[in-house]
């Protein structure tokens, strides 16, 4: 249980005040030429939530998650993970905070085998020696388990997904950032990548996840922020979403 | 195996990691063999060392371009830059400290250290300003071609000389007779060697034996890994919490490090250096078509494209019209680039590794494949 042993310690020395969110933007604006792709955007995400972020294209939901990650820096506006600032932090630095993420295009290692995948996440806490144990949990973990050996470019779309997502999770993040877990996935495959997301929720993990597969969304259970020109529209449970008729509007293009 | 094993093996295991080609023992035999021929080789072969000599010093510029360029996935145009930084240092320290010393410990130590701390000083420039790409291969490129203007004109050796040595512009380092060949040891037992002299052979071949093998134990490390890694995703491998920009300094200076000591040694061997030769365009794109013509993305088959294309070279220029040597050097890149783009060794191995991996009977997963 040493993954477990490790990630407590880890978490309990920097255990939030209450009712201090885990993730949270103020008045973040971020311009490309012009354009707002997020604008005044404030949201808080508890800790320990499992949250879903929906909107149509070009809502900026992929740009709020670069801004989280610091890939891209904003405009204007701050960035806090657990009450602190981090606005002006590197990637690795985020990384190294907690914050773990899948980017929209997934980006595994093609030509190295699943292990090899997982040595680069996992050997800044690990020496080599251990690493078969650990890997072989995370596998566990993505649902996945006996394909170490296997070259990633063999791999079905669906798999690559969730070794993306195991890349994420290696670095035991407090913050789990999930752009389109499921796209490109068949029922099956969905269904089991809403299991694997809800388990990782009840270890514990904070997960945010933007989706466009509504069904996919539902099995989560998770509460919902919708993103409509760059600003929070609306929040709630996805059941208070699907029937909110101004959500309808703008999927439509009428708002 | 797959990944570097921890333990009293963690050694050995190194020399075979995923990160280097050649890992059976069909490529560890063959590995013997050219070794021992490399040895015996001055015997039965009648080859001059002075001209073999220069083979085995640009193997050294090889594994430090295929290391920063195919490991690191950071192409530098002027690699020879710190070749020439590297040459000039040890031409200068030698020929202050011959008479104090009698042997070149510091030269080299000069040779090495001095561009490392330039390639520091301009690798924190560039990677933390973010350059990417062609910008780092162009500027490179400049920078050596500026040593080149700048030397070429410090003829004058009322301004530019350092202690005895005078820098002597076009004509290259001065007082050239003065300038030592390579030389270890202490008072009565220093051992020298002559870059024309078989000795020199022995002692580059041994050098550049250790290097190699050093470099492989490197390359499968977790910092082998981290390269890798780095090149083939930068941003993702940050999202893991790795700090890119101090690998790439890391590996720009490895690599700096590796082509000042072929500097050093190519100025031990010839007891020359010049800006031209050193610091000029063909110096620079020499190096890359090497690289790329051998396979930049293996240690191993780097080397071996500049061993062997050097020896091509060298046989084009004494054999016939000397001007038509470059053309066919260029010819031969295009000519790999569309057969082979991963480079003539790469390709060579991998069809060898699968010759090999079906003709034995033991198909286990650690042959190349």
């Amino acid at each position: 249980m040493k993954i477990k042993t490790k990630t407590q310690t880890r978490r309990s020395a920097s255990i939030p005040a209450i009712g201090v969110p885990i993730i949270e933007t103020r008045n973040v604006i971020k311009d490309f030429g012009g354009v707002h792709a997020t604008d005044n955007l404030s949201l808080a995400i508890q800790p320990g939530e499992l949250h879903c972020m929906i909107g149509p294209n070009g809502a900026g939901k992929s740009t709020f998650f670069k801004l989280l990650m610091g890939t891209i820096r904003p405009t204007s506006g701050t960035i806090h993970l657990k009450g602190q600032d981090i606005t002006r932090l590197e990637p690795h630095q985020r990384a190294r905070k907690g914050l773990g993420i899948k980017f929209q295009n997934m980006q595994v290692y093609q030509e190295l085998t699943v292990f090899q995948n997982f040595f680069v996440p996992l050997r800044r806490h690990y020496k080599p020696r251990e690493m078969p144990e650990l890997v072989d949990r995370l596998l566990r973990r993505i649902h996945m388990t006996g394909l170490e050996d296997e070259l990633v470019k063999n791999l079905s779309h669906g798999q690559q997904q969730w070794l993306a997502i195991g890349q994420a999770i290696a670095l035991e993040p407090e913050v789990l950032l999930l752009d389109e877990p499921a796209a490109g996935m068949g029922p099956d495959e969905t269904a089991s990548t809403a299991k694997i997301l809800n388990e990782l929720n009840a270890d514990g993990m904070t997960v945010i996840v933007i989706e466009h597969d509504m069904e996919f969304i539902r099995s989560l259970h998770s509460r919902t922020s919708v993103l409509h020109l760059g600003t929070l529209f609306a929040q709630g449970s996805f059941e208070e979403i699907e029937q909110n008729e101004d959500v309808l509007s703008i999927y439509l293009g009428k708002a | 195996m797959n990944h570097p094993k921890a333990g009293i093996l963690g050694f050995v295991g190194l020399l075979n990691g995923p990160q280097t080609m050649g890992r059976s023992r069909l490529f560890w035999g063959s590995f013997a063999v050219v070794v021992v021929l490399a040895y015996l080789a001055p015997t039965y072969l009648g080859i001059k060392p002075y001209k073999v000599n220069e083979f085995l010093v640009s193997g050294f510029l090889a594994a430090s371009l295929s290391i920063l360029w195919g490991y690191g996935g950071i192409l530098s145009l002027g690699q020879a830059a710190f070749f020439g930084i590297g040459g000039y240092t040890f031409g200068v320290i030698g020929i202050n400290l011959w008479d104090l010393t009698g042997n070149t410990h510091l030269a080299l130590l000069g040779g090495i250290l001095v561009p490392t701390i330039f390639a520091a000083i301009v690798g924190a420039i560039m990677f933390f300003a973010r350059l990417k790409g062609v910008y780092i291969a162009i500027l490179m490129l400049v920078l050596s071609l500026l040593f080149e203007t700048f030397m070429l004109q410090t003829a004058d050796p009322d301004v530019y000389s350092i202690g005895k040595a005078m820098l002597g512009g076009s004509n290259g380092l001065r007082p050239a007779s003065d300038i030592p060949s390579a030389a270890f040891g202490w008072g009565d037992s220093v051992a020298e060697f002559n870059g024309r002299r078989v000795g020199f052979y022995y002692f580059v071949l041994t050098l550049l034996i250790a290097v190699y093998l050093g470099l492989r134990c490197l390359l499968n490390s977790s910092f082998g890994y981290l390269l890798v890694a780095i090149r083939e995703d930068p941003d993702r491998t940050a999202t893991f919490g790795y700090d890119v920009c101090l690998i790439q300094l890391a590996v720009f200076c490895i690599a700096a490090a590796l082509a000042g000591l072929a500097g050093s040694l190519d100025t031990a061997r010839i007891n020359r250096v010049d800006p031209e030769l050193v610091f000029g365009v063909s110096a620079n794109i020499m190096v890359v078509i090497w690289v790329a013509v051998g396979g930049r993305k293996d240690l191993t088959a780097a080397i071996l494209g500049a061993i062997t294309l050097e020896w091509m070279f060298l046989w084009l220029t004494t054999s016939g019209n000397p001007e038509y040597a470059q053309i066919v050097m260029g010819g031969i890149l295009i000519l790999v680039m569309l057969i082979a783009p991963e480079g003539i060794f790469i390709f060579l191995g991998n069809r060898l590794g699968r010759l090999y991996a079906r003709s034995t009977a033991l198909v286990s997963r650690r042959e190349d494949t």
